[in-house]
């Protein structure tokens, strides 16, 4: 009964969260640019409806079944990485020891989701942003793993509920203060966001997505949301303590973190500029892999006894 | 039949069926993310036995080596988006003999073994129980075999790249010439090049 529950919650969490991502979308971007955006509300809701009815795309010999299949993983990914982050107290669907280290599948199973979402479809703007995505995304995962590693290391335990008790005390933002901005960068990544969208951007016509449409790409889209989402309420746990705080339930509270980090990724996404694909690996291997290992080795003189 | 019995025979039929369809099928991509597949249930599997960060780190590992293998294969190899029929097996009597004789070499092991009867505590931590094993009494092992596969992949990398496409590279690779013993053919580079123009950059 109480799993029913759980997975119920999980589901409509991704659900409700995807539509605020939709919403704030909209409002950043109406915010940016300086346009009114008087259906900020609606406008996601439209896109689904428009998504739903509109014509399937078909390209030559194509793999059908992934094509389909890529999707679905995205979004299932998506619902296996939420699964693990405690809602309450001792409250998480899926409580494995090893939670970390299944946020770290997730991570690159959606790197596997993205590629072969790009390859099923037999076309070339597809092909490239799954290449480009998988050498940049390979590379944001390496430097995630080190910033968990460091997570970890106050917690001794993979648990995410054991992190989460950990920052009793003092939050793991404050304790390892390269964490949350290294982690960060990750997000942006497994959802294909801003300046880390070297899969779906518009400079290649929408990338992976180029030759797909209706509920196949609407499954898509809100698989990206839903990833950010999932993130978001990662990160809370690891770094922000994630349902504890003071006065309110712990719902209340994971659900506030979650969502100023929405914010935050948001924000983020419309403010910075995607580099070159060369260029980012070169940031990524030369300057925030190595801010990855002074966090670890910050998070481990921290944590010696 | 418990829920787990019935897991891990549907599991194990997983990993099976995709290991066999890695080699009947006709694409390298496909060949790679049907393995990942197999793998992941063999990963599964493992959960199932309450080797959590065994099972997980399978399903990493696998996750990262299958997706880079896929895109080397189709890097260097002439099918460039992997959806190209190609045949995809070499002598395939002797490896499918050689494959069915390891499958019943391994399938008689757990059938003749007469496996002890230990139920583990269930208050035991294998996470922590694994790392004490891995950095604690076998840690010389541990780390003398990571530090020698990791030479072992730089040497190979540097092997196989002398042999570039042209010759040896560190004689300096210049493609052959159109005539036997004539100037090498293509573009030369920049710096041999008489005309010292600007190239094709924008004018200054």
């Amino acid at each position: 009964m109480t799993l029913a529950l759980q997975l119920a919650s999980v589901a409509l969490l991704l659900a409700a969260g995807a539509y605020v991502v939709a919403v704030m979308d909209g409002l950043v971007g109406a915010a940016l640019s300086g346009a009114p955006q008087p259906r900020v509300l609606r406008q996601p809701l439209e896109r689904l409806g428009r998504r739903l009815v509109q014509q399937k795309t078909e390209t030559e010999k194509p793999d059908r079944v992934t094509r389909v299949l890529a999707p679905a993983l995205y979004a299932a990914l998506a619902a296996a990485g939420l699964s693990v982050v405690p809602l309450a107290d001792d409250w998480a669907a899926v409580d494995v020891e090893a939670g970390i280290v299944l946020w770290g599948s997730v991570e690159v199973l959606t790197v596997a989701a993205v590629f072969l979402h790009g390859w099923s479809p037999n076309s070339q703007l597809p092909l490239i942003g799954a290449y480009r995505y998988v050498a940049i995304g390979l590379s944001a995962m390496l430097v995630s793993m080190f910033v968990l590693i460091g997570v970890a290391l106050p917690a001794q335990s993979l648990n995410i509920g054991e992190i989460v008790e950990s920052q009793r005390s003092l939050w793991n933002v404050v304790r390892q203060p390269l964490g949350l901005p290294l982690f960060l960068v990750l997000g942006l990544s497994v959802s294909l966001r801003g300046p880390l969208d070297y899969a779906d951007s518009a400079d290649i016509a929408g990338g992976t997505s180029a030759e797909s449409s209706g509920s196949e790409r609407l499954v898509w889209q809100a698989a990206r949301s839903a990833m950010l989402v999932s993130f978001a309420a990662m990160a809370s746990a690891a770094f922000l303590g994630g349902h504890s705080g003071p006065w309110l339930p712990g719902p209340v509270w994971l659900l506030a973190k979650t969502t100023l980090l929405l914010a935050v990724l948001v924000v983020l996404g419309h403010l910075l500029a995607r580099a070159l694909p060369s260029r980012m690996m070169t940031l990524m291997w030369t300057v925030l892999l190595p801010l990855a290992f002074a966090d670890l080795a910050i998070a481990g003189l921290g944590a010696l006894p | 039949m418990t829920a787990i019995d019935a897991a891990f025979w549907a599991l194990g039929l997983i990993a099976l069926a995709a290991g066999y369809r890695v080699f009947r099928t006709d694409s390298m991509v496909r060949a790679s993310f049907l393995l990942l597949a197999s793998f992941v249930a063999v990963g599964a599997i493992m959960l199932l036995l309450a080797a959590e960060y065994l099972g997980f780190a399978t399903i990493f590992m696998m996750a990262v080596e299958m997706t880079v293998m896929a895109l080397f294969m189709v890097m260097f190899m002439m099918n460039p988006a992997g959806l190209n029929p190609m045949n995809m097996v070499h002598q395939p009597r002797l490896a499918a003999a050689a494959g069915i004789a390891a499958f019943a070499g391994l399938a008689v092991i757990p059938l003749l073994t007469d496996f002890p009867d230990r139920p583990a505590d269930r208050q035991a931590d294998p996470i922590a129980a694994l790392g004490n094993e891995l950095l604690g009494g076998s840690m010389l092992i541990f780390e003398s075999a990571g530090v020698t596969l990791l030479a072992t992949m730089i040497g190979a990398v540097i092997l196989s790249s002398r042999s570039g496409r042209y010759g040896p590279s560190d004689h300096g690779s210049v493609p052959p010439g159109l005539e036997p013993g004539g100037e090498p053919a293509g573009r030369r580079p920049k710096s041999e090049q008489r005309d010292h123009s600007d190239g094709g950059g924008h004018a200054s």
